[in-house]
């Protein structure tokens, strides 16, 4: 099953940007199918380490076309993206430590964190720098 | 041997600079700030000589009365500029030369930083110029002695026929023209070039400090302003050319070298100040040298998101059109013509984060000389040897290891190429992954980073105010930035080791916290005798030890003149004949060759030879008057004077000559000089 699908609607316009939109959910979904497999904890280790330095530099690319643009709500979307950084971290350690409770945590929370993100800040983002 | 140079140089320079660093705390310590501190003292320089130019009659006579009255009538204001604009300049000499042993003595003139170094150069030849013709434009004794010096140089070099020394012996040569010259030269010449040279000698740095810490400047523009008023520079009187002052204050910050010249002939000056400049420029490429490799891009793992082209200290890295095809805009390009190979591009990059246990560690950029998977490596390698349970790891920069002491404080240490060079995930790996309990980052000492920015960006990533930032997640009771308050007061890296273990919570503890941030009471005391310091040295050397001009007793005679000798053969009356054959226009009666025979002068005092020269007509095609100007000096008393001259070169017999008993008083000035209408010399006392 595919947990998050891309919408043509989720398309910043940046082609970089949309880019990395569509890998990350690729990532994502990958990790979420590995959970759903029940496979082996490392395979599921491995793609959050992956999601964590793709989420990084992807947020780290978007706040500078942010800053290019002179995005007037960027502060409240960079502190958007520190905490979710800091969230992959939460999980990924509590994964480690125990990866049958780290699995639960994982389903509930990864979809959620990552739409959610979507759905508010980056449409947000969407909405001011179309206007460009 | 530049490597015991440079050893010797810091073994003398670090106790000024840990006493500074107590005093001013080491975000504030001036010796961190030498090239902004010159940069604003020329500043100062500026707005006060503009005041001064307001006031200043650029005339023989109204040049030395305008500074007069600036100094004694309007001393509340007038005055204190021209104090302001003499030490201010002679203080961005002081911020100079520190600025430049600083530079050499830790190392940050090698490489690419070859650039900064040598263009710095010419910024002296600039500076140095503009002091001496400041001196030379207030026109009092010690103006009189800058002119006749300056002149006595340039004259050396084959730029102008005529003499210009001649110009400064007698007061009816020199015209006020010439002092419309000079507030050209120094006020708008050189100083045009100075920041153009600034510009230049900054230009291929990121982020260059131009201005230094607001409290320095404002510390420094009082203690200049204190010793002003204190101690106002003053002119040294009229000038009368027919004495020599006795003794004159020299400003030794720009005229060191001018006392050579009462001994030394002009060539040898220009050699010691071309030859130190030339050695100068060559310091960068003198051994030992050091192989670095330059930071690699890899694309696989760049997005182009320019965090690594903005935390660059010498703007090595260029974001530029993608090159691969993939979906992004840019990529990052190192330019390695300027990188220094700190990896703080690797401590910038996203990427480069440690928890990658199955997939290549393989960051956007990356340092060959220590890549980030050896990073990782050298870390989980170190981490195996912490045992019990206040483990402490600590990551010093490569530069500046002083990891001696650490032996007994059971700590580990990871060595990198500089702070900045770890990215703030490596230290939530550290931690999280339970590797330590603790982590020093030992930067550069006194918080004076060698690759400009690595202290101070780490420090702004772990307070996360700083891209990437650490996470919130890590407890920064566990960090110590042996650079930052509060750890810097600790003093050595195993002081802080100790105060980090004690204040580490344990099991079965409650957190004690980072140590209590002593009050600094070293603040006042060192930073008042700091102050008080540089003003007395900028007072003292602008004018004392005193130079005497000529030795006690002594008179000076000039001799100068100019003279053109025999043509080489006599004029020739052209027959008629010859004349027919020439074109009409071209028709002269005479055929006079243009090429004169050199003179030949002998000067004696009392039947003793002081001087005897055959002087080479002047001119590319030797058409132009011998030039003779020699100062000497003599006993002072009667004398007996003798001067001849030849004008065929060669001959032992004068055709001019004249011979006198003078009264020649200690301290006084006669100038030899060659009257052209009567055409005979004459012995002048003014």
């Amino acid at each position: 099953m595919t947990l998050l699908e891309w919408k043509p609607a989720y398309a910043l316009g940046i082609p970089s940007v949309d880019h990395e939109h569509r890998e990350l959910i690729g990532m994502i979904n990958e990790v979420y199918e590995h959970m759903a497999e029940a496979s082996d904890p490392v395979a599921i280790e491995s793609c959050l380490e992956d999601i964590y330095a793709g989420v990084a530099s992807h947020f780290a690319l978007e706040e500078r076309h942010m800053r290019e643009a002179k995005y007037e709500e960027f502060e409240a979307h960079k502190d958007q993206h520190e905490d979710l950084l800091d969230e992959i971290r939460d999980m990924m350690d509590a994964f480690t430590d125990d990866p049958q409770s780290g699995r639960e945590t994982l389903q509930k929370s990864l979809a959620d964190w990552f739409g959610n993100h979507f759905a508010t800040f980056d449409a947000r983002l969407h909405h001011s720098l179309g206007d460009h | 041997m530049l490597k015991l140079l440079q050893k010797t140089g810091r073994w003398l320079f670090d106790p000024f600079r840990r006493v500074l660093d107590r005093g001013f705390g080491q975000q504030l310590n001036p010796l961190n700030f030498l090239g902004a501190l010159s940069i604003y003292f020329f500043w100062i320089v500026t707005v006060s000589g503009i005041w001064l130019f307001i006031f200043f009659k650029t005339s023989v006579v109204g040049a030395y009365e305008s500074v007069e009255y600036l100094t004694h009538e309007q001393w509340y204001l007038g005055g204190v500029m021209r104090s302001l604009h003499r030490y201010a300049s002679d203080a961005a000499i002081i911020t100079l030369v520190l600025h430049i042993i600083k530079e050499f003595l830790y190392d940050r003139h090698r490489g690419n930083r070859w650039f900064s170094w040598v263009t710095g150069v010419p910024l002296l030849w600039l500076v140095i110029p503009l002091g001496i013709t400041g001196y030379w434009m207030v026109w009092d004794q010690l103006g009189w002695y800058v002119a006749l010096t300056s002149a006595e140089l340039l004259d050396w070099l084959p730029i102008f026929s005529e003499s210009m020394a001649r110009n400064f012996l007698s007061a009816d040569v020199l015209s006020d023209r010439f002092f419309t010259l000079m507030a050209f030269v120094h006020l708008i010449g050189l100083p045009l070039f100075l920041v153009f040279g600034i510009w230049l000698h900054v230009l291929r740095i990121n982020g260059p400090r131009i201005n230094p810490p607001r409290v320095l400047m404002a510390g420094s523009l009082v203690a200049m302003t204190v010793l002003s008023l204190v101690y106002p520079a003053l002119s040294q009187g009229e000038v009368d050319m027919s004495v020599v002052p006795p003794s004159l204050g020299l400003d030794w910050y720009y005229l060191l070298v001018y006392p050579l010249m009462k001994h030394w002939s002009p060539g040898w000056v220009w050699a010691l100040l071309t030859g130190t400049s030339l050695l100068l420029c060559m310091v960068p490429w003198l051994p030992p040298m050091k192989g670095k490799s330059t930071a690699e891009v890899d694309l696989e793992n760049c997005n182009g998101c320019a965090r690594c082209a903005d935390d660059c200290p010498f703007g090595a890295i260029i974001m530029e059109p993608r090159s691969d095809g993939m979906a992004y805009e840019t990529e990052a390009v190192v330019d390695s013509g300027l990188c220094m190979s700190c990896g703080i591009c690797t401590g910038s990059c996203p990427t480069a984060t440690p928890f990658r246990r199955h997939t290549a560690l393989s960051p956007g950029i990356d340092s060959p000389d220590l890549t980030a998977a050896l990073l990782r490596e050298k870390i989980l390698e170190a981490a195996e040897r912490l045992q019990g349970n206040h483990r402490i790891m600590v990551f010093t920069c490569r530069d500046n290891v002083r990891s001696t002491r650490l032996k007994d404080t059971q700590a580990v240490v990871v060595e990198i190429i500089c702070a900045g060079q770890l990215p703030p995930s490596f230290i939530d790996f550290v931690l999280s992954r339970n590797l330590a309990d603790g982590v020093v980052l030992a930067g550069c000492p006194g918080g004076d980073c060698q690759y400009r920015f690595g202290a101070e960006w780490t420090s702004e990533r772990i307070a996360r105010q700083r891209d990437p930032q650490l996470r919130k997640r890590v407890d920064n009771s566990r960090i110590a930035l042996g650079w930052q308050e509060p750890w810097s007061v600790c003093g050595d890296l195993a002081a802080i080791v100790t105060a980090l273990r004690e204040s580490l919570p344990t099991a079965t503890e409650a957190v004690h916290g980072p140590p209590p941030g002593r009050t600094n009471r070293w603040k006042i005391p060192v930073t008042a005798f700091t102050y008080l310091t540089f003003a007395v040295i900028v007072g003292y050397l602008s004018v004392w030890p005193r130079f005497q001009l000529i030795d006690d007793g002594r008179a000076m005679i000039s001799l100068s003149f100019s003279h053109a000798g025999q043509r080489i053969r006599e004029c020739r009356k052209l027959t008629q004949e010859e004349l027919n054959k020439l074109p009409p226009n071209m028709r002269k009666p005479d055929d006079c060759p243009r090429e004169r025979l050199p003179i030949r002068v002998v000067f004696s005092a009392n039947g003793e030879t002081l001087y005897e020269a055959i002087k080479q007509p002047a001119g590319l095609w030797k058409d132009g008057s011998s030039n003779v100007y020699k100062r000497l000096t003599v006993q002072g008393g009667s004398q007996h004077l003798f001067i001849g001259m030849n004008e065929t070169g060669e001959s032992p017999d004068f055709d001019f000559t004249l011979e006198q008993e003078v009264e020649l008083a200690p301290g006084k000035h006669l100038v030899v000089e060659f009257d052209d209408i009567q055409q005979s010399f004459v012995f002048k006392q003014e």
